[in-house]
């Protein structure tokens, strides 16, 4: 059965602190790490593209896992800051990292919930299409489309990238995905030439949405809080993190947040988080959700084998 | 419900907001009594869900101390 053997992920070494931006945004350090929940935000080099983050992702893959780039037949990359309009950035990233032409390639465009709807789409093709080694990439760097005069997006967004190894030998399997759409408030995040994110209406829907579809989606499979060993949510802010979490009356130590170091990197943040707590063996279920962008969103329960 | 101002810092307690709520003013802006913009706008989705009503963006002005969110829900409500 095909599910996640192995995960990697890329943070840049350069950061930005957001210490060095309490005057001009009249902030103070506590608002810093226990609302915002980001005290460092990671940058790429200006040069560097999508593609260039994945490659890095793949490079720490293959430190920990002894597989050959030759079996690899699917080659997926969610990103909404591709290199270019054309071609897809799947296609860099097979040509850069020499992928056999016998693999299938393709883009998905999602921001903050594209890692769940990225797991379901890559590992449904796979099983359609008698696939059997996979790369499902994260990558969305949105340090070329951020306003560095907009207190609402400067301070949480942070550069990094992932890659989730599906195969045949898996550690986890996702055993149920559920989704969701609210496009007629597209507007609430968008990006023309700069991002511009109405922070209000973010909160509110992921407050009030995300809770009742993380009930929904335990109801269906008859689980409980009990059953879950842990969240993992998508890292908007800790202010959005612990809303959700207090709605839903779960223990705090059964959500990890992570994203001091590094800000929030979109579709990468889930996976940052699995990969660090799939080495816990005491995580035999977990639910993944991810929010935002569309306004999408998506969970995920995988369990390990 | 109609709104008062004990059910609406009873929202505020809600909130998690930090210090005394006992103690709020209620002809100060929140703003200026500690309590800053995130946990502002948890307030007032609280504030909608509790009394049903919706709060737009254009009428943030009009709510901005206790005794105007006062006003403003019954407003609404009536």
């Amino acid at each position: 059965m095909l599910g996640i053997q192995e995960i990697a992920s890329y943070l840049p070494e350069k950061k930005v602190s957001n210490y060095d931006k309490k005057e001009k945004f009249e902030l103070d350090d506590d608002f810093i790490e226990n609302k915002i929940g980001v005290k460092f935000h990671t940058l790429k080099d200006d040069d560097e593209k999508a593609s260039d983050l994945c490659v890095k992702a793949f490079a720490n893959l293959t430190k920990k896992l002894d597989s050959t780039k030759d079996n690899i037949d699917c080659c997926v990359v969610v990103t909404q800051n591709p290199d270019f309009n054309i071609p897809h950035t799947s296609a860099i990233v097979h040509g850069k990292l020499g992928l056999p032409q016998s693999c299938a390639c393709f883009d998905i465009s999602l921001g903050c919930s594209g890692y769940i709807y990225g797991l379901s789409n890559i590992i449904a093709f796979m099983q359609s299409n008698g696939l059997k080694n996979g790369l499902l990439f994260t990558a969305d760097p949105y340090s070329d489309i951020i306003d560095h005069d907009d207190k609402n997006t400067d301070l949480i967004f942070g550069d990094g990238a992932t890659v989730t190894y599906i195969s045949e030998n898996a550690l986890y399997i996702p055993t149920d995905f559920s989704f969701g759409t609210n496009g007629s408030a597209y507007k609430d995040i968008l990006c023309d030439d700069k991002l511009t994110m109405n922070g209000r209406a973010v909160f509110n829907f992921t407050a009030t949405t995300i809770p009742k579809h993380i009930k929904a989606q335990l109801e269906k499979k008859e689980l409980e809080d009990n059953d879950i060993d842990k969240y993992i949510l998508h890292q908007g802010s800790k202010y959005i993190v612990d809303t959700i979490r207090k709605r839903l009356k779960i223990d705090e130590s059964k959500v990890p947040f992570d994203m001091y170091e590094y800000g929030n990197t979109v579709s990468s943040a889930v996976p940052i988080i699995l990969e660090k707590e799939m080495l816990n063996k005491e995580n035999n279920r977990m639910l993944l959700a991810a929010y935002g962008i569309g306004l999408s969103w998506g969970s995920a329960i995988v369990e390990k084998i | 419900m109609k709104a008062t101002v004990e059910n609406i810092k009873e929202v505020i307690v809600e909130a998690e907001v930090l210090g005394d709520v006992a103690e709020m003013k209620s002809d100060i802006a929140l703003s200026e009594q500690g309590i800053d913009s995130l946990d502002i706008v948890n307030v007032y989705l609280l504030l909608e869900e509790k009394f049903d009503v919706q709060i737009p963006d254009e009428d943030l002005e009009q709510v901005r101390t206790i005794n105007a969110i006062v006003e403003y829900i019954n407003n609404k409500l009536a």
